[in-house]
């Protein structure tokens, strides 16, 4: 299950890092006419707080990463914490791409995705560990 | 066949057995708790973040309501002359025609921080004329604001429009854009308002919005604001930038080539 998270955890960094990368370098800020990434890239959803919303998902995958280096139980409690705030984050982006935006980034949906998958995994990981006092085997 | 009896060390190993059994059931029982607990301590915590981080995000994508039109910034425009919603002297060499939806916030802001220095530097100086295509891709009200606009181009102040458009631009898509404001718009930038909606009820002020999208779905524009540039009768280019420093290099590529 750990080494499933942790693929997992490399294709959604792989997607959060291209589109802090499109993020950073699409030119000026523009109304898109074309539903899609770019609308949902320029729209004023696409950062929390002044930072981009692909560049916080770049350091959740990568926090994620990191705790699942270790094997022991606050590393698990650590990761299922992440996975579940990168679920929630991420169903209430595709919530805003559905109801408010009406574009549907392919890029978005996907890291959705990995983030749902994440979470799934990273819960099932920490409940189905072995008592403590026991090596896990992961 | 009766069982055998077990001896003293058989039943004090059973016992053992047992009790590390049980220790063994009450230890997995307890663990199971404790990471259930931590569980439900992270749904909540991950929720309560979520809940702000929405918030946040809400609050972010709250535009402003439209403001009051001001007439037109007048020392922009003042002593350019327009014709057929083109600015600037119609022997201007370079031609720039922007893409423009009247809703879309960015435009405003384009009018705001990029326009004036390239009317002053480079309209006023005859180096350049301005074009204008008013697209309606965001909503009904683009819609009947760049019919109203079509209007305002045919009194010969299209770009006085625009402007004091921007400066009143309301939420995207919010109703705004009713008869009465768009009158207010058209007051504040010289333009006769009764002519002006009379005119957006015309076929050929719906040609006009027709032919905008037209040139922007030949020439791939699809964003605003996006501009293109054209020397003499040559074919425009589209530019993917819209700050000034693109604009003055462009023009300066185009004027030299």
């Amino acid at each position: 299950m750990r080494l499933a998270s942790v693929a997992v955890a490399l294709a959604g960094l792989g997607i959060a890092a291209y589109l802090t990368i499109a993020h950073y370098d699409g030119g000026t800020t523009v109304c898109a006419i074309s539903h899609g990434c770019e609308t949902v890239q320029h729209s004023t959803y696409a950062k929390l707080a002044g930072i981009p919303v692909a560049l916080l998902g770049l350091l959740g995958y990568v926090g994620i990463l990191v705790a699942l280096a270790r094997d022991d139980e606050p590393a698990r409690t650590a990761t299922a914490f992440l996975a579940l705030l990168g679920f929630g984050f991420s169903a209430w982006l595709t919530y805003v791409e559905v109801a408010k935006l009406e574009a549907i980034c392919i890029w978005c949906v996907g890291s959705a995705i990995c983030m749902t998958l994440l979470a799934a995994l990273s819960v099932a990981r920490l409940l189905s560990a072995p008592p403590l006092g026991r090596p896990a085997s992961g | 066949m009766p069982s055998r009896t077990m001896t003293k060390r058989e039943l004090r190993e059973q016992r053992r057995a047992e009790r590390l059994a049980a220790e063994a059931a009450e230890t997995a029982r307890s663990t199971r708790h404790r990471r259930l607990v931590r569980l439900l301590a992270a749904v909540g915590v991950a929720a309560l973040a979520v809940v702000i981080a929405a918030v946040l995000s809400s609050a972010g994508g709250k535009p402003a309501a439209p403001a009051t039109p001001q007439p037109a910034v007048t020392s922009v425009l003042a002593g350019i002359p327009e014709h057929g919603g083109v600015l600037g002297s119609p022997n201007a060499p370079v031609t720039l025609t922007e893409y423009v939806d009247l809703q879309c916030p960015v435009c405003a802001e384009a009018a705001r921080d990029t326009l004036p220095q390239l009317i002053r530097t480079q309209v006023r100086t005859g180096k350049v004329k301005l074009d204008a295509r008013t697209l309606h891709f965001i909503g009904l009200d683009s819609q009947r604001a760049a019919l109203v606009a079509a209007g305002a181009e045919q009194q010969g102040k299209l770009w006085p429009f625009l402007l004091a458009f921007y400066g009143a631009q309301g939420q995207e898509n919010s109703g705004y854009v009713t008869d009465g404001f768009l009158r207010d718009v058209a007051q504040a930038a010289g333009v006769d308002a009764d002519k002006a909606l009379a005119y957006a009820d015309t076929a050929a002020a719906q040609q006009r919005v027709n032919q905008a999208d037209v040139d922007a779905q030949r020439l791939g524009v699809n964003a605003t604001p996006t501009f293109t540039i054209a020397k003499g009768d040559g074919a425009a280019r589209v530019l993917q930038k819209h700050d000034i420093g693109t604009l003055d290099r462009a023009i300066a590529q185009e004027a030299k080539a």
